[in-house]
């Protein structure tokens, strides 16, 4: 592991950590609904806090946007070229169709970031705050690994399926 | 599979079925559609009151510009040539409507050589404008070799458009034969996954000893010298998309009739091989991205508190309340 | 746009058998086992180079391989028995012990059954009871069907695919996915297989109306669907399965025969025999009277082996109408399942709305290999009018009220054997069929989820 992503994903994991102290809170202008107040907009400011803000670099970077009762995590994936552009969009999209099985991740990401994952207190009190964070963290370690991974594999196939195809010339 | 093949293996069942029937005795009534690469379609046919004789038709997206090249309207004569020898098959007089040509067959003649044949036939057309380019190739040899050392070019550039918007160029020198590949892609991914795989054909030859004879291959965003005299049809530069893919074949590529063949055939499949492995390695991903999200979701389901383990401690900790019908009471 | 010009392709993957081919043929041009063989990640890999080495050896050399070099068409999941001993028939891929390569080195179909009698490849069977379990594996099979037994370039053709009833739309978006986002084909269509089997009715004399009601019986190699269908939509609820069909058929024949000790008992003489000589009788206890008093009514059954230098004799005595018997009495062969086929018909169309009763009545169409013998649509036909006649006798001395009558009417066609995928190939030759399609810009512009609805066929 590189030695400013050890920091980066340290600083993550600290600000999640505090971040993921929810509470059951119902909507204070419609009754009987109970709403992550993240996404609901500012009618009630006083129910959002600071959004955190940790950067790597300027195509690493999460956003920690919290509420009373939701958290909002959106991973900006690493993308140095076209490529990893094309994988990092293909990949997040078909993670996206899959939200049904993801319970915390949220089917379109907020602009400017790759995917987004929205924690409501529902989910804290289901499961355990520091596994979700581990989740997080492992996802955000595997997805670079994985985008890198594919385009390796990329252009090992496609060496190979121009050796081949070259190689039927060579008589 | 790797390599795609250059018979059509649809075409070549068919009429192994049609074949193998006719030897027992009971005859097929045949009527099918088939389809193969670059919009072409084929279709074979008998009538009921004569079972022996079958019609295979084809239609191609190629055949009108393939005909083009040749001032003098040889392509029917030159297909006329190549199933001279093939038993059982012959050129048909009497096209059928709507498609661009027509080979008569006579099963009781018929074996299974010309049957491979017959399941070649698009590759035979496609392989005309080669076919025109190797001779004059053959003619440029025999003249003097300029002072200076450069080459002769041929005058004439074939171009054939075999598919809606794509077009390929064949064009003769003394001392080699460009084949100039136009592709533009429809699809985002495609377009970036496509460049990879251009690239590395461009590096292939360099990189690996064991394929330093085959065709030299460049890639490029503008047309090619080669084009550039030639006026063609569109606006060329409009899409950015678009690429030119050179591939320069010398003598050593097809001395002989077999491997002019060969490098025909695979030449004429560049468009749809290359295409295939797109799509392969994007099959690929998917199956790696669903291996991903398998181990995520585990990862995640970790996290969640065991349910039973719940239940127990609340037991215990509190008196749950519950309802009549025995569900727990919902604070 | 000139990819109008190119056939549209019709593709029904079932659980036992795959049917491929282009829209506007009287019939498949691919009837192969849905299989693939993959290859095992490591071990047996010198072994494998070197069988691929010979086979590759064997086939190369372009128009050499003229021996059988596809596999044959055959319309039966059991029927590959010949091609066993051909190893040398696999077209190499030269891909064997290529690292980073494994995912090209596969094959589907009859190919595959014949690849997984070697050492380095496994067998597998990605549909299973109608639905795509392993997406791996189908997506690969896809692309080998496309790229080669089809030889189309997805971008230019149409593609009419077929679901089972009751497929979760999650699985639709699945196929969706992989269709437009490997594949870029141009066009998706994906039909409910029951309500194509209704479609490849409408080509018979029986028909008169092409409308979209009635009951599917769907009888297959592993089992046998019950499927009413109302104005092109599947009544769920109703849908009933029996657990027996074409497979249960040949083993209860082989079953026969051992207990007779003939000279051959295989699976496949058993399903042989099946395809060519047994009938439906509309009663048992007079045809084994009538097989008593005329001898020849026993048919012989002769096996050549490859030779053709042996020849061993198989006698065919009442199997020939007793197999098919067990589906109008099952007691003679299961002893776990007992309710006969027209009942479960009736039971079907009782726990429809009443407003449509009539109509699936009226209109039973029949769909799969296990609804060709000969007259089985009459026996059909005649049980189910006497079970509903009984209850209208019944109902009217209740009542005191005369009824109008029910119509049954069982419609059996020529192109029953492979109905789904016909009836695909009827619809998508149509003019209109590429607009019921969704495209691929419908599907970059709203997502997977588009193929949730595709609007009905009505073709008057």
């Amino acid at each position: 592991m590189s030695q400013s992503l050890r920091p980066y994903l340290t600083a993550v994991r600290y600000s999640l950590e505090a971040a993921l102290t929810l509470s059951n809170f119902s909507s204070q202008e419609v009754e009987r609904h109970n709403r992550p107040e993240i996404e609901v907009g500012n009618t009630s400011a006083e129910l959002l806090l600071q959004p955190m803000h940790v950067s790597r670099n300027e195509n690493e970077q999460v956003l920690i946007e919290t509420s009373v009762n939701s958290v909002r995590v959106n991973i900006k994936v690493k993308q140095a070229d076209e490529i990893e552009q094309i994988l990092v969009h293909k990949f997040t999209r078909f993670l996206e169709q899959r939200a049904e099985s993801f319970h915390i991740l949220r089917r379109t990401p907020i602009a400017g970031y790759s995917i987004s994952f929205l924690i409501t207190n529902k989910h804290t009190e289901t499961m355990k705050t520091s596994k979700l964070v581990d989740f997080i963290i492992e996802f955000m370690e595997e997805v670079d690994k994985e985008i890198s991974e594919m385009k390796l594999f990329l252009n090992a196939r496609a060496r190979f399926v121009a050796e081949a195809y070259l190689g039927e010339f060579v008589y | 599979m790797l390599h795609l093949r250059s018979h059509n293996l649809l075409i070549q069942k068919t009429l192994s079925e049609a074949y193998e029937a006719n030897e027992k005795g009971a005859p097929l009534t045949l009527d099918r559609i088939v389809s193969d690469f670059d919009y072409t379609t084929f279709h074979i046919t008998n009538t009921p009151d004569n079972k022996v004789i079958l019609w295979v038709s084809i239609r191609t997206k190629a055949w009108q510009s393939v005909l083009q090249c040749d001032p003098n309207n040889g392509l029917v004569s030159f297909l006329q040539s190549k199933y001279a020898n093939a038993a059982g098959v012959s050129v048909s007089n009497n096209t059928e409507p709507g498609y661009d040509f027509t080979l008569q067959i006579d099963l009781n003649a018929l074996n299974q050589d010309s049957i491979v044949q017959v399941s070649l036939l698009k590759t035979m057309v496609l392989s005309f404008p080669f076919h025109l380019a190797f001779q004059e190739f053959a003619q440029l040899c025999t003249l003097p070799i300029p002072e200076d050392g450069s080459s002769i070019d041929s005058k004439t550039l074939y171009a054939i458009q075999h598919r809606d918007d794509e077009q390929f160029f064949i064009k003769a020198s003394n001392d080699r034969i460009t084949v100039i590949f136009e592709t533009v892609f429809q699809d985002e991914t495609d377009k970036v996954l496509g460049k990879v795989f251009l690239q590395e054909f461009v590096d292939a030859r360099k990189r690996n000893r064991s394929i330093q004879s085959a065709p030299q291959v460049l890639v490029s965003h503008e047309p090619p010298l080669e084009l550039q005299n030639q006026k063609t049809t569109r606006n060329v530069q409009a899409d950015s998309s678009r690429r030119f893919i050179t591939f320069v074949l010398f003598p050593r590529h097809f001395q002989t009739e077999e491997l002019q063949f060969s490098s025909v055939s695979q030449l004429t499949l560049f468009r749809n091989y290359f295409h295939y492995h797109i799509k392969c390695s994007k099959a690929y991903m998917h199956s790696r991205m669903r291996f991903r999200v398998d181990t995520f979701v585990k990862v995640l389901n970790r996290a969640k508190v065991d349910d039973e383990e719940e239940d127990n401690e609340s037991e215990t900790q509190q008196h749950t309340r519950r309802t009549i019908t025995g569900r727990k009471m919902v604070y | 746009m000139s990819y109008l010009n190119n056939p549209a392709i019709v593709m029904d993957n079932g659980t036992g058998l795959t049917k491929l081919g282009y829209a506007g043929n009287d019939s498949p041009s691919w009837i192969f086992p849905t299989s693939i063989a993959t290859s095992q990640a490591s071990g047996a890999k010198t072994s494998s180079n070197q069988s691929n080495t010979a086979s590759g050896a064997a086939s190369s050399g372009g128009s050499g391989q003229i021996n059988n070099p596809y596999f044959g068409n055959s319309t039966s999941a059991t029927s590959f028995g010949n091609n066993l001993s051909s190893n040398n028939l696999l077209l190499s891929n030269n891909l064997a012990g290529k690292r980073g390569t494994e995912d090209l080195d596969f094959y589907i179909g009859n190919e595959a059954l014949i690849a997984s009698q070697g050492p380095s490849y496994s067998l597998s069977y990605p549909i299973r009871h109608g639905q795509i379990e392993n997406w791996d594996h189908m997506e690969r099979f896809w692309e080998n069907s496309i790229f080669k037994y089809l030889r189309a370039e997805p971008e230019d053709h149409f593609f009419l695919l077929t679901e089972p009833p009751l497929n979760p739309p999650e699985n639709r978006e699945q196929v969706a996915e992989i269709f437009f986002e490997s594949f870029n084909c141009a066009g998706l269509y994906i039909a409910v297989q029951a309500v194509l089997a209704l479609a490849a009715s409408w080509t018979s004399s029986q028909v008169t109306d092409r409308s979209l009601t009635g009951t599917v019986i769907d009888s297959g190699d592993g089992v046998t669907h019950v499927i009413p269908v109302a104005e092109g939509y599947v009544i769920g609820s109703a849908i009933k399965n029996i657990p027996i069909a074409g497979r249960d058929i040949t083993l209860f024949i082989q079953s026969l025969l051992r207990e007779r000790g003939e000279a051959d008992t295989s699976l496949r003489t058993a399903e042989r025999i099946k395809q060519e000589y047994c009938y439906v009788c509309p009663d048992i206890v007079k045809e084994f009277n009538k097989f008593d008093r005329q001898p020849e009514k026993f048919a012989q059954f002769i096996i050549e082996n490859q030779d053709k230098t042996k020849q061993k004799v198989v006698d065919i005595g009442y199997e020939r109408f007793l197999a098919p018997e067990i589906f109008f009495n099952p007691e003679i062969a299961s002893s776990d399942f007992l309710t006969p086929l027209p009942t479960v018909v009736d039971h079907t169309i009782q726990a429809c709305p009443i407003d449509v009763r009539k109509g699936l009545y009226n209109n039973i169409v029949l769909s799969g290999g296990s609804t060709m013998f000969k007259d089985f649509s009459r026996r059909l036909q005649r049980d189910i009018k006497s079970i509903v006649n009984s209850r209208i006798i019944q109902n009217e001395a209740v009542t005191g009220v005369k009824s109008t009558g029910v119509d049954v009417q069982v419609i059996s066609h020529r192109k029953q054997r492979n109905a789904v995928w016909f009836g695909g190939s009827l619809l998508a030759q149509t003019a209109e069929f590429k607009s019921y399609c969704h495209t691929k810009k419908d599907y970059e512009e709203y997502g997977p989820e588009i193929v949730r609805n595709f609007s009905l066929f009505n073709m008057v």
